[in-house]
C-alpha cells in the first residue's frame, strides 16, 4: 500500500493511476495532518510525500511519521530539485527522493525497492 | 742680663779668722812696748793707734773696734801715766784717747754703712743666684720650646725641648741660629720680625709657621718673638717661645679637608665637574703634591685613572694624565691594594716599597702616597690616590677620616648621577614637550590652563594669553560635555583617565577643527592629582576622511543589503518559479508519458489531455505574468495615461467576469456617478480589476457576493472590490502582495493561481501614482481597496457632465 501525500490533485491522479496500474493500493492524502493520520491509521508500505503542502508540510509530517514508526518508508517527491534539496530532504529523514516532474517508470521503481525490502 | 756669675773678688771679704781678730791687740801691745821702752811721748805713738784703730775700723766689726779702741786708750795712759809730768801728759793723753775714739767711732760708722752696703748686695746675689737657678728649671721643664735670641737670630740659649722640636741637639741649634731651623717660606717674614723687635718698632710678635726638621719635614709651631728690655742697651734680646702645632695642624686640615670637600660637593653639579676641585682641595689641605681618581669600571675588571691634580709648583711630569686611558688591576700597586682590599692606606717613603706602579710615581719624583676607597652602596666604586714629592707620614686618624670622606664622596657620586640621569630625562622630556607635533597643554587641577607647548598655540592659532583667558575654557567645557556623553570623568574635577574625547573647536583664526583630546593625571609625590597633561591633538584629516569613510561604507554597506537582498529575492524567487513550473511540468510530463505508452481508453487520455492543457496553460500564465512583472519592476513597461472613465471599466470587468465564472456568485455595483475622469492606461486598469474580481470569485468557493464600488477621495478615485468568500488568514495578510504568496490554507489550498496577480496589480496601481491595500476576516471575506489619480484637466467637465 502506498500513500501518496500531494495538495496538487494533478499530481494525486497520476500517482494513483501509475501505481494502482503497478498493482499498489493507493490512499490520497491533500495536506501534511493528513498524510500524518492516514500513515498512522493504515501503516501503508511507502508514503509519497510532496513537500510544499498548505498547513503542515512534507517534511513536517515525515517528521512525525518517523517519530511514530521509524520503520515507514517515506520518498519526498518534491519539486523542490535543487541538489541542496536532496540532501536536505535525506538529512531530514527521508528514505529516497524522486524530483519532480518524475519520469512514470523512476516512480515505480522507487516504490518497488522500498516495497521490496521487508519494511522493518 | 743674666745673674749666676758675679765678680769673684766678693769672696775675699768672707774670711774671718782669730790671726785676723788678734792682730791688732799684738800691734797695740808692741806700740806699748816701744813706747815704755824708748819713753817716747803718747803723742809719738799716738799715730800708731790710731791706724792701728782705723785699720779695725775700716776691716772689723764694732766689737773689736770697741776692744781695739779701749786698749789703745789704756795703752795711751799706761804710757801717760809712766812718764813725769801727769797733768800735762794725762790732759794730752785723755785728748788723744778722745780724738782716737771720735776717730775709731767715724771710721767704724762708715765702714758699718759700707758693710751694710756690701751685705745687702751680697743678698742680692744670693736671690740673683736662687732665679737664675729656678729659671733655668723652668726653662728646661717648660712645655713649649724657649730660648733667648739675639736680633740677627742668634742664639744666646736655647731649652731642650725647642731642640728636640727641630729633632735635634741643643749645640746644633745653638749653631744654627733662629732663622736656619725656620722654613724657607717662613724665613723671611721671622727676619723680618726680628729687625722690628730690634728697632723697636714692637715689642711682641707672634705667627704660626714651619721650621724644618733635620730630616726635612716641616714643623708647624706657633711662634712668638719678645723684646726682653735690658738696661737701656741698644739691641734687646728676644725671648723666644715655640709650640708644636702640628697636632693641632693635623686636625685643623682635616677638619678644613672635611668642610672643602663638603663645599665642593655641595657646590657641584657633576662628579666630573666636582673631582678636580676635589682633588684639589684634597691635596691644599692635606698637604699633598699631586692627587688622582680611579674610578671602578663597570665590568669590575680595572681601574681607569678618571681624573687627576697637581700643585702648579709641583713637577709631576710622568704622572698620567686620564687621556692616557691607564688602567689598574685588582691588587696592582697601593691604588689596586686598597681597591681589593677597601680599606684606606699610605706608603709614607715609596722608595721603600717595591710596588710595580710606585714607579711611575717614582719616576715622577713622588715619595709619599696615600688612597682611600670611593664607596656607594657598599661597594668601592672608586679611589682617590694622595701623592706627595716628599716623605711624609700618615696618621691613622687622618686615613679613617678619608674613608669617611671616601663614603661621602661615593654619595656624592650617586646622588650626583641620579640627579644627572633626573636632569637629563627632565630634559629630555622639555625637548618633547617643546618639539612635539602634538599639542600639550599642562593645567591645574581646576582646568586653568599653565603652559601650552608651541604645537596646541600653533595648531589653536592663539597666543598664550588668548588661549589661557578664552579659548581654553571653551575648549575644556567641549571636553567635560564630550566626556560626559561618553561616560569619562570631566577634566575639570581633577579625575581624568587616558582615554580620549573628540571634540570640535574652532581656531583663533575661524577654522573649524576636530581635535583628539587625551588627559592624564600627574600625581604630586602624595599621590594627589598635582596637575594634568592634556594631549591635544588636530584629527580634522583623521575624523574628516573617516566620516567621509563611514558614509562611503554606509552606503556601499546598504547597498549590499539591496544588492544581498536582490540576490536573495532572486534566488528565492527562482526556486519558487522552478517549484511552479516543475509542479505544472509533473503533470503534463506524467500524462503525456502515459499517453505516449498506450493502452489507454479514450476518455482517459481525453482527461489526460485535459490535465496538460490545464497545466500548459498555467504555465503559459506563470509566464506571462513573471514576464509582465519584470518589466514593470525594470521600468521597462511603461503606462499610456489617458482619460479612463472608471466607473465604465468596473461595469465592464463585472460583466465579463459574471459571464465566465463558473460559480454562482452575485456581482454588485455600487458606482459614483459624479466620479471624474482617472488618468490611467485603461488596459492595465482593467488588468488590476479583472485580477481583484477574479480572485474575489476564486475565494468565495461557496458562492457569495461580489461588490464593486467607486467613489471619489479627494485628488484620487477609490475603488473597492469586496467579497465575501474565505477571507485571509491574519499571519498571512500581510503578505499577500508578495510574490507567490499565496493564500494556501484550508479551503484555499486547492485555489489555483501563479501567486503573482496581486504582486502585478500593486505594481500597476503603484505605477499610476495610486495605492491597494486590503481588509479581510476569516470566514466572512477580504475586500482589496485602490486608488487612481483624478485626471485635473478633466475633472471639472466631468463633474459638470453629470451634474
Amino acid at each position: 500500500m502506498v500513500l501518496v501525500a500531494d495538495d496538487n490533485e494533478v499530481a494525486q491522479r497520476l500517482c494513483r493511476r501509475v501505481l494502482e496500474k503497478a498493482g499498489y493500493s493507493v490512499l490520497i492524502a491533500s495536506d501534511g495532518l493528513q498524510a500524518v493520520d492516514l500513515a498512522l491509521a493504515q501503516n501503508p508500505n511507502v508514503i509519497l510525500m510532496d513537500v510544499a503542502m498548505p498547513g503542515m508540510d512534507g517534511l513536517e509530517a515525515m517528521r512525525r511519521i518517523k517519530a511514530e514508526r521509524p520503520e515507514m518508508r517515506i520518498v519526498i517527491a518534491s519539486a523542490h530539485s535543487m541538489a541542496s534539496d536532496r540532501e536536505r530532504f535525506l538529512a531530514a529523514g527521508a528514505d529516497d527522493v524522486l524530483s519532480k516532474p518524475f519520469r512514470l517508470g523512476d516512480l515505480i521503481d522507487v516504490v518497488q525497492k522500498l516495497t521490496a525490502r521487508p519494511s522493518a | 742680663m743674666l745673674p749666676g756669675r758675679g765678680p769673684s773678688g766678693v769672696v775675699m771679704f768672707r774670711r774671718p779668722g782669730l790671726v785676723r781678730r788678734a792682730t791688732p791687740y799684738a800691734a797695740i801691745a808692741a806700740v806699748l812696748a816701744i813706747s815704755l821702752a824708748t819713753g817716747a811721748s803718747s803723742l809719738v805713738v799716738f799715730p800708731l793707734f790710731a791706724i792701728v784703730v782705723l785699720s779695725v775700723a775700716l776691716f772689723d766689726d764694732r766689737e773689736q773696734l770697741f776692744a781695739i779702741g779701749a786698749a789703745s786708750a789704756l795703752a795711751i795712759l799706761v804710757i801717760s801715766v809712766a812718764q813725769l809730768g801727769p797733768t800735762s801728759n794725762l790732759a794730752t793723753a785723755v785728748f788723744e784717747v778722745t780724738v782716737l775714739g771720735v776717730v775709731g767711732a767715724s771710721v767704724q760708722e762708715v765702714v758699718r754703712h759700707a758693710r751694710e752696703a756690701e751685705g745687702s748686695a751680697e743678698k742680692k746675689v744670693g736671690e740673683l743666684e736662687s732665679i737664675d737657678h729656678r729659671l733655668r728649671l723652668t726653662l728646661e721643664a717648660a712645655t713649649i720650646g724657649l730660648g733667648v735670641a739675639m736680633t740677627d737670630g742668634r742664639w744666646v740659649e736655647v731649652n731642650q725641648r725647642l731642640a728636640a722640636m727641630l729633632g735635634r741637639s741643643r749645640e746644633d741649634v745653638m749653631q744654627a741660629g733662629l732663622l736656619d731651623v725656620m722654613a724657607d717660606t717662613d724665613r723671611g717674614i721671622v727676619g723680618d720680625a726680628l729687625g722690628k723687635l730690634a728697632r723697636r718698632e714692637i715689642v711682641r710678635w707672634e705667627s704660626e709657621v714651619e721650621q724644618s726638621a733635620r730630616d726635612g719635614r716641616r714643623i708647624p709651631v706657633a711662634l712668638a718673638l719678645a723684646a726682653i728690655s735690658d738696661s737701656g742697651s741698644s739691641e734687646p734680646l728676644i725671648l723666644v717661645q715655640e709650640a708644636d702645632i702640628s697636632a693641632r695642624k693635623r686636625l685643623d686640615a682635616m677638619r678644613d679637608t672635611v668642610v672643602a670637600v663638603r663645599q665642593v660637593i655641595v657646590t657641584a653639579n657633576s662628579w666630573d665637574q666636582a673631582a678636580p676641585a676635589l682633588l684639589a682641595s684634597l691635596c691644599t689641605h692635606l698637604d699633598w703634591d699631586a692627587a688622582q681618581y680611579w674610578s671602578v669600571e663597570g665590568d669590575r675588571h680595572a681601574l681607569k685613572l678618571r681624573s687627576s691634580w697637581h700643585k702648579e709648583a709641583s713637577n709631576v711630569d710622568g704622572l698620567d694624565d686620564p687621556a692616557r686611558n691607564l688602567s689598574i688591576e685588582a691588587g696592582g700597586g697601593l691604588v689596586g691594594r686598597v681597591w681589593q682590599s677597601g680599606v684606606a692606606a699610605a706608603m709614607d717613603d715609596l722608595a721603600a716599597n717595591d710596588f710595580e706602579q710606585a714607579s711611575a710615581e717614582r719616576r715622577a719624583g713622588l715619595r709619599a702616597a696615600l688612597a682611600f676607597p670611593v664607596v656607594s652602596a657598599g661597594a668601592t666604586i672608586g679611589l682617590v690616590e694622595l701623592l706627595a714629592r716628599g716623605v711624609k707620614h700618615t696618621e691613622n686618624d687622618l686615613l679613617s677620616m678619608l674613608s669617611t670622606t671616601g663614603v661621602e664622596i661615593g654619595q656624592f657620586i650617586q646622588r650626583a648621577e641620579t640627579e644627572q640621569a633626573l636632569r637629563r630625562s627632565e630634559a629630555d622630556h622639555r625637548a618633547i614637550y617643546e618639539h612635539s607635533p602634538i599639542g600639550i597643554a599642562r593645567v591645574t587641577s581646576e582646568g586653568e590652563l599653565l603652559e601650552g607647548n608651541r604645537a596646541l598655540l600653533h595648531m589653536l592659532e592663539h597666543d598664550l594669553d588668548a588661549m589661557r583667558s578664552q579659548a581654553w575654557p571653551d575648549l575644556l567645557r567641549a571636553y567635560d560635555h564630550a566626556a560626559g556623553r561618553a561616560r569619562l570623568a570631566p577634566l575639570l574635577a581633577g579625575i581624568t583617565d587616558q582615554r580620549s574625547v573628540q571634540i570640535r573647536a574652532a581656531t583663533g583664526g575661524g577654522r573649524w577643527l576636530w581635535l583628539q583630546l587625551t588627559a592624564t593625571s600627574i600625581p604630586d609625590a602624595t599621590g594627589r592629582p598635582e596637575h594634568v597633561l592634556v594631549m591635544v591633538e588636530d584629527v580634522t584629516t583623521v575624523r574628516e576622511t573617516q566620516d567621509r569613510l563611514a558614509e562611503a561604507l554606509d552606503s556601499q554597506r546598504s547597498a549590499n543589503a539591496t544588492l544581498e537582498k536582490l540576490d536573495r529575492t532572486k534566488t528565492e524567487f527562482l526556486s519558487i518559479v522552478s517549484h511552479e513550473f516543475r509542479t505544472a511540468l509533473t503533470g503534463i510530463q506524467g500524462f503525456s508519458e502515459l499517453i505516449r505508452d498506450g493502452g489507454l481508453e479514450a476518455d482517459e487520455v481525453r482527461a489526460y489531455g485535459g490535465y496538460i492543457f490545464n497545466d500548459a496553460d498555467r504555465v503559459n500564465r506563470l509566464i506571462g505574468d513573471m514576464l509582465d512583472l519584470d518589466r514593470m519592476e525594470s521600468g521597462r513597461m511603461s503606462i499610456r495615461v489617458t482619460d479612463v472613465d472608471i466607473n465604465e471599466v468596473m461595469s465592464d470587468v463585472m460583466t465579463r467576469a459574471g459571464s465566465s465564472s463558473a460559480v454562482v456568485v452575485e456581482f454588485k455595483a455600487d458606482l459614483d456617478p459624479r466620479l471624474p475622469i482617472v488618468a490611467g492606461d485603461r488596459d492595465r486598469l482593467v488588468q488590476v480589476l479583472s485580477n481583484l474580481v477574479n480572485n474575489a470569485v476564486k475565494y468565495s468557493p461557496d458562492g457569495g457576493t461580489v461588490t464593486l464600488s467607486t467613489r471619489a477621495e479627494g485628488a484620487f478615485a477609490l475603488m473597492s472590490v469586496t467579497d465575501t468568500g474565505l477571507g485571509i488568514p491574519p499571519d498571512e495578510i500581510g503578505h499577500v502582495f508578495e510574490r507567490f504568496r499565496r493564500v494556501r490554507s484550508g479551503a484555499a489550498q486547492s485555489i489555483p493561481g501563479t501567486g503573482l496577480g496581486l504582486t502585478i496589480v500593486k505594481q500597476i496601481v503603484e505605477m499610476h501614482g495610486g495605492k491597494i491595500w486590503v481588509e479581510s476576516a476569516v470566514g466572512h471575506g477580504s475586500a482589496f481597496h485602490f486608488t487612481i489619480p483624478l485626471a485635473k484637466e478633466h475633472a471639472t467637465p466631468l463633474q459638470r457632465r453629470h451634474a
